[in-house]
């Protein structure tokens, strides 16, 4: 009998295989390792070849962390994104929040594309509409009326109200969220640009929040008057003002994994992928001149108030958006799949109903300092389901101490036969998605599988016993008597 | 199963006069015209009765949990007491108008072959 | 004694038993070459393929046992039907056909001939024709006699009644269970005559077979007690009757349920009471008989009198008490749907939604049976004349199976036998009469006048035995019922003492010529009929071209070789029920849904899936994993077995499980009418069968007028959109069409969004707000 267990549906049987997949194919830069992403090296930039200093700390880390890193100017036609269906970077950044006109292969369709093949983008969101204003709707973001910048008078400073320090330390990350902005991000970070409200989507996360006392605001209006073009927007978004910390500066979103229509063997190129994709409010959160602004904090001491000038931590910022952009961090992946039943080791083409079953996984992250993938013990809500049609079980899977990035658990198939698949199927903001799909056949007992020569049933074995012996012992007296009475003929006879 | 029915002559209450004289009658008749060998056939039948009857009890009042087993075990008892029967009816004198073609070694062989298919099946439906 | 012509004095009865007897087994030599050969023609028009659909389980099946032993097989769960159910085949088919085959098959290979496993099949209905003819000549010869027998035996080898199921390649259940049934009910009639406990266990052991080969064993199941209990109350007891019947049915029960899909059926539902109950009947007559044989018949009156009570209380009690636990299964749809032809119709849509359920129309009587059907009534007349205990068993077999296959176009099936018998039992009673050279003894001027036709007399007499023969081969021809009355007037009147007879040979010969005419005439219909209507197979289409050649439309193979070639092991092919077996055998693909409707929720989830729209249909895709989804369309071809018009039943069975969802009347036009030009209902331009039907339909008629020439309907210029499935693939002539499944979009938006945007098309909610000034 043939299994289905090289068959997953939405499959991503492993991310490892997946990943090489694209690393071998879709990446014609080098082998994985030189940069610290886990799905490529080469990165495109788009930008004016003009404005290139002004984010030459950014662009030199990247180029630091090993990235290959290509300059293209919006209005260029080359080098194309996609080439015969090919994308043709790991990567793109787009930092030409302002230009209006892209050249034609840039498009808000293209750029969907190139997620759905495996490209991770950094988008950046200018005060003018561009193509991204259209394409931002297609990722759950609200944005505001075009030309109404996040404007915050808190904390009183000398900068122009648009230019705003944002507390990082502050942000509250719910606890299954992988936060992107880690410890290391000490300074505030400097933002200037439009803020967006998300829709609910559970592909996307706030990465950073809009201060408390920000708000959307066109600075052309009188000071202190909220313009009526927002008034009006906010009322037909139905969420409210634009303000507040509920409005985002910085979101990231995680693709599915699909996106064709095939699955397995039959999917397209880069189908398996997932891509990540980061919406920034403004291109200017990259830029040399807010990594090198200091901010002017007071800072309370027994004395008083005392000025204090701290550097900014947008370098570090911009750094781990990227790294997160470029699947860095938060990056998971699925080993090893095995099953088996207790007391065996080897896994069955088919289970049998009720038979107690060990589902093991391996999973392990991507570590972008080692650059090598490190088995990964810390998922605490992982869940296996054993489906047919609906979840017939659905069972934790907790790490196995001592076996670092071991998850197993143990089950009794159900009482029903048909084709179940083992789901694993992990979705946590900011980190990879596991999706893991394994059919395999439960079948009823064998024939000879049931229990035989029950106690219930020993009248009945007697009695089919007896009257086979019954039988026997009567052909014998029968043919006995026949011989006799032949005789007994034979004698008249004689 | 017909012949219960003689057991149950001596409990009716109708006419039990008449069926009490009748049944001796019966019984008379039987122990008189009856060949020894088709004695020693009914002898057979009677176990093979007693036996079916004992395991429909127990199917009842029991349980008829491995039905297999119960249907294997009685269907046994009664195919092999209408094989039986059958043979009594073949190698009955007072039939013989009747089965003209068929001898009495040729009865025999018969029963003998019908009931060895059976217990194949019997014991192949048993376990 | 007169003779119409001399006859041949010096020959020795020996030599004449010696001839006949050749020329029998000659006759029966021809008669088996002509029905293996008249089954050929599907072989030779196309090639040596299975057919239809059913066929191609039981071959796939066959394969696997053939490979992996009956054992396997016993056990074998196939994942890939059902999906993702499965089906527990071993307990789900009767496995005859294929441990038939699997025999044959390890056979030939013992003996180092490596016949393929396919040929095996096709060729397996042929061959068992041949057998069936030798059961019924065996059957018809313990009616009548031989010569009646080798008429039978050429009657069944063409009939086209029988071809249509057992034609090469039409590897079904039914090419063996003809057969069967024959050879049972022959081995029953024997036992019966005989008395014989060895006919009566041949007879259930036969029985077994048949019940392993085919679910229609239960008409022999209920004949044979039918035949019992009207043999009892025509007063016809006798131990012969005894022993056939109990020795048949202790033996038969018992094995039949060692057929796992059979199981306990035979002591729990009602299909199968009757002949439990003539069982019983038979135990008590014959205990009664017994004791009437040793008691005076006053008292056996009285034990009579009360045993009837004491048994009457007991049998009721028992019945109360069995149907009170549920021990006897009601009888089930299939079963009253024989009885009431609307029953299906209105409760089991599935059941009425097969063709070959339907009434039969009446020229299929014509058409199968031609002659026969003529033939048939006169020689169930032949039968009252007699009325031995076997005659009243085909005059009963004759009566049931007229009315089912009038119920049923597939229980045709088991009314040929029986007409072929009684046609053949009429045939040759008219050619005894006729060939016979006995006058009776009048005038002798008479019998010298017609000396001259002598020699042909003699021919006429030599073909004599082998009346058969020349049926066999040539095949035979016809009465009405007018020329049956003449001959039984004849035949009675024969027995009187006033002598009546026939005279000369001319008047012989006037109906011999016409009986052997009508015969060929017979022959060339069965011929034409074969060939033409009954050899497709239905897998390979043909078509005439305008030159009057052969066009063979080879579509379905088309698709299920791309399907086979082009997409992954295990995905999921969606279609309707019809075509499981197909794409599983052809395919080798997963199926949803497939020829064994064992599960209706199944069939209607699909049946919703296909009249729903596109958006209420993805979710049903997608949790059946289904990646492809296969329809048939015979739009441009004019094909008119295609979805389109099964479509009503699909919806038919989705509302019986989801009657809120899915309403029948929505798919008509307000007038009532069933249209998919642009006066079509919205619920059917939305469903997702008219969309993939229909689908860049018009597009291939340029900018014409697109015509579905099934429906002879306008197609409206502008098709229907597709979001959520994609074209894959599409046959030469479109008669397969098969849409992939799209996978979710990336973003989590749904589909059609997802199109639209991908389309370049603008998203309503994302339109630029205008920006106004503040008035201050």
């Amino acid at each position: 009998m043939r299994t289905r267990s090289q068959s997953s549906f939405s499959f991503s049987c492993s991310l490892f295989t997946l990943l090489l997949v694209t690393i071998a194919t879709l990446v014609h830069t080098s082998s994985a390792g030189k940069s610290a992403s886990s799905t490529g090296d080469s990165v495109l930039v788009i930008l004016e070849p003009a404005k290139k200093a002004e984010y030459s700390i950014f662009l030199n880390g990247l180029e630091d962390k090993g990235y290959t890193v290509t300059i293209r100017a919006p209005k260029e036609e080359q080098p194309l994104l996609i080439e015969a269906g090919l994308p043709n970077f790991s990567h793109v950044v787009l930092l030409a929040s302002d230009t209006k006109n892209f050249a034609k292969d840039i498009s808000p369709q293209s750029l969907v594309q190139l997620l759905s093949l495996g490209t991770n983008l950094v988008l950046t969101l200018g005060l003018k509409q561009n193509l991204l204003t259209s394409l931002a709707p297609e990722f759950s973001l609200l944005l505001p009326p075009p030309a109404t910048p996040l404007v915050s008078y808190f904390p009183e400073r000398s900068d122009p109200p648009s230019i705003i320090p944002i507390d990082v330390s502050s942000q509250s990350i719910p606890n299954d969220t992988f936060s992107v902005l880690s410890s290391q991000v000490t300074g505030k970070v400097w933002f200037s640009g439009t803020a967006f409200a998300l829709n609910s989507n559970p592909l996307l996360f706030p990465i950073l929040h809009a201060p408390l006392e920000s708000f959307a605001a066109d600075l052309s209006d009188a000071s202190g008057r909220v313009s009526d073009a927002l008034a009006d927007a906010s009322e037909k978004g139905g969420e409210g003002l634009w303000a507040g910390s509920s409005l985002s500066v910085v979101a990231g979103f995680q693709t599915l994994i699909g996106g064709g229509t095939g699955h397995g063997a039959d999917a397209g190129l880069g189908e398996d992928n997932q891509a990540r994709a980061v919406w920034v409010g403004g291109s200017s959160l990259f830029s040399d001149e807010f990594a090198k602004k200091k901010v002017v904090e007071k800072v309370q001491q027994e004395r008083g108030m005392k000025v204090v000038e701290n550097p900014s931590g947008n370098t570090q910022a911009a750094s781990e958006i990227a790294g997160w952009a470029f699947q860095e961090r938060g990056v998971l992946r699925i080993d090893e799949v095995t099953h088996h039943k207790v007391n065996q080791t080897e896994p069955l083409e088919m289970y049998t109903n009720n038979d107690e079953i060990v589902y093991t996984i391996r999973i392990s992250s991507f570590n972008p300092s080692t650059r090598k993938w490190e088995p990964y013990s810390g998922l605490k809500d992982l869940q296996l389901e054993f489906t047919m049609l609906d979840p017939h079980v659905r069972i934790a899977l907790p790490p196995v101490s001592g076996k670092s990035g071991v998850y197993s658990t143990t089950f009794r198939a159900p009482d029903r036969h048909g084709v179940f698949k083992f789901v694993i199927s992990y979705k946590r903001k900011g980190f990879t998605h596991l999706i893991h799909t394994l059919s395999i056949p439960v079948v009823p007992p064998r024939h000879d599988g049931y229990p035989r020569f029950l106690s219930a049933a020993w009248p009945y074995y007697a009695g089919a016993i007896s009257t086979s012996v019954g039988f026997l012992v009567f052909c014998a007296i029968y043919i006995a008597g026949e011989a006799k009475e032949e005789k007994e003929k034979r004698s008249k006879k004689e | 199963m017909a012949p219960k029915s003689s057991s149950s002559f001596t409990f009716t209450k109708p006419s039990s006069q008449s069926a009490s004289s009748s049944l001796s009658a019966l019984l008379s008749a039987y122990t008189t015209q009856t060949t020894p060998r088709l004695k020693f056939i009914d002898a057979f039948l009677v176990f093979l009765l007693s036996s079916g009857v004992l395991q429909f009890v127990y199917c009842v009042l029991v349980t008829n949990f491995p039905f297999n087993a119960f249907l294997a075990g009685f269907s046994s008892t009664v195919g092999q007491f209408v094989l039986t029967a059958s043979l009594r009816q073949q190698v009955n004198p007072e039939n013989k108008v009747e089965f003209k073609e068929v001898s009495h070694e040729r009865a025999f062989a018969d029963f003998v072959l019908g009931s060895i298919v059976l217990h194949f099946f019997v014991y192949n439906f048993l376990g | 004694m007169s003779t119409a012509y001399p006859l041949p004095t010096n020959i020795s009865p020996t030599t004449v038993a010696n001839t006949a007897s050749l020329l029998r087994i000659v006759a029966f030599g021809l008669i088996s070459g002509a029905a293996i050969a008249s089954r050929l023609f599907a072989v030779i028009n196309f090639e040596s393929i299975i057919h239809e659909f059913d066929p191609w389980f039981n071959y796939r099946a066959t394969r696997v046992l053939a490979a992996k032993g009956f054992y396997e097989f016993w056990n074998w769960f196939d994942p890939t039907a059902w999906y993702p159910l499965g089906r527990v085949v071993g307990g789900t088919v009767y496995p005859g056909l294929m441990a038939t085959s699997g025999v044959i098959y390890n056979f030939l290979h013992y003996f180092n001939l490596p016949v393929d496993i396919r040929n095996i099949c096709v060729l397996l209905a042929p061959g068992f024709s041949a057998l069936t003819a030798w059961a019924t000549y065996m059957f018809t010869a313990e009616m009548k006699d031989p010569s009646a027998g080798l008429l039978a035996a050429a009657f069944i080898g063409i009939v086209p009644g029988y071809i249509s199921r057992s034609v090469a390649g039409s590897y079904d259940n039914e090419a063996i269970a003809i057969f069967l049934l024959m050879f049972t009910f022959y081995l029953w009639i024997k036992a019966l005559k005989l008395g014989s406990a060895l006919f009566g266990t041949l007879a259930a052991v036969f029985y077994f077979y048949m019940v392993a080969a085919w679910g229609g064993y239960a008409f022999i199941t209920n004949m044979i007690p039918v035949h019992a209990l009207v043999l009892l109350l025509m007063g016809r007891f006798s131990g012969r009757l005894y022993v056939a019947y109990c020795s048949w049915y202790a033996i038969g029960t018992l094995s039949s349920m060692q057929v796992p899909f059979v199981g306990f059926q035979p002591v729990r539902t009602s299909e199968h009471m009757g002949a439990l109950g003539v069982f019983g009947l038979l135990q008590i007559v014959a205990f009664a008989s017994l004791v009437r044989s040793h008691v005076s018949s006053k008292q056996f009156q009285n034990l009579l009198a009360i045993s009837v009570v004491t048994m009457g209380v007991l049998g009721a009690g028992a019945f109360v008490v069995m149907t009170y636990k549920g021990w006897i299964a009601p009888w089930t749809g299939r079963f009253y749907s024989l009885w009431d032809t609307g029953y299906a119709k209105k409760y089991i849509p599935i059941i009425a939604s097969v063709s070959e359920h339907q009434p039969t129309a009446w020229p299929s009587f014509f058409m199968d049976l031609q002659l026969l059907i003529f033939l048939f009534p006169a020689g169930v007349i032949m039968c009252f004349r007699e009325l031995r205990d076997e005659h009243v068993f085909v005059i009963i077999y004759a009566v049931v199976a007229s009315y089912f296959a009038g119920v049923m176009v597939r229980l045709m099936l088991t009314l040929t036998p029986v007409v072929c018998v009684s046609a053949a039992v009429a045939l040759s009673t008219l050619l005894d009469t006729y060939v016979e050279a006995k006058e009776p003894d009048v005038p002798e001027e008479r019998m010298e006048a017609n000396g001259s036709s002598a020699p042909d007399g003699k021919k006429t007499k030599k073909a004599g035995g082998a009346v058969g023969s020349q049926a066999s081969t040539t095949a035979v021809a016809a009465a009405s019922s007018a020329i049956s009355d003449f001959v039984s007037a004849t035949r009675s009147s024969a027995s009187t003492p006033r002598q009546k007879g026939i005279w000369g040979a001319d008047t012989r010969l006037v109906i011999l010529l016409n009986a052997i005419g009508m015969l060929v005439f017979f022959v060339f219909h069965c011929t034409w009929v074969t060939s033409n209507a009954y050899s497709s197979p239905s897998v390979v289409l043909a078509s005439t071209n305008p030159d009057g050649s052969q066009h063979i439309i080879d579509d379905y193979r088309e698709a299920y070789y791309w399907l086979r070639m082009n997409t992954p092991q295990d995905a999921v092919v969606m279609s309707w029920w019809d075509y499981g077996y197909q794409i599983a055998g052809m395919a080798d693909r997963v199926t949803l849904v497939d020829n064994n409707t064992w599960n209706n929720t199944h069939i209607a989830t699909v049946g919703k899936a296909m009249s729903s729209p596109e958006e209420v249909a993805y979710p049903i895709l997608r949790k059946h994993d289904v990646d492809y989804v296969l329809v048939i369309f015979g739009g441009l071809l004019g094909y008119s077995g295609d979805d389109i018009n099964k479509f009503l039943w699909m919806v038919r069975i989705a509302q019986g499980v989801w009657p809120d969802e899915i309403q029948e009347p929505n798919y008509f036009t307000p007038q009532g009418e069933y249209r998919v030009d642009d006066r079509a209902s919205e619920a059917m331009k939305t469903s997702l069968m008219y969309k993939m039907s229909y689908y860049r339909f018009s597009e291939l008629y340029g900018g014409g007028n697109a015509v579905d020439r099934v429906r002879n309907q306008q197609i409206p210029k502008v098709g229907p959109t597709l979001d959520y499935l994609e074209e894959a693939f599409t046959t030469e002539n479109w008669i397969v069409r098969i849409y992939k499944v799209r996978k979710e979009d990336t973003l989590g938006r749904d589909l059609k969004t997802a199109n639209a945007f991908a389309q370049g098309k603008k998203k309503k909610r994302s339109k630029p707000v205008s920006r106004r000034r503040a008035i201050v």
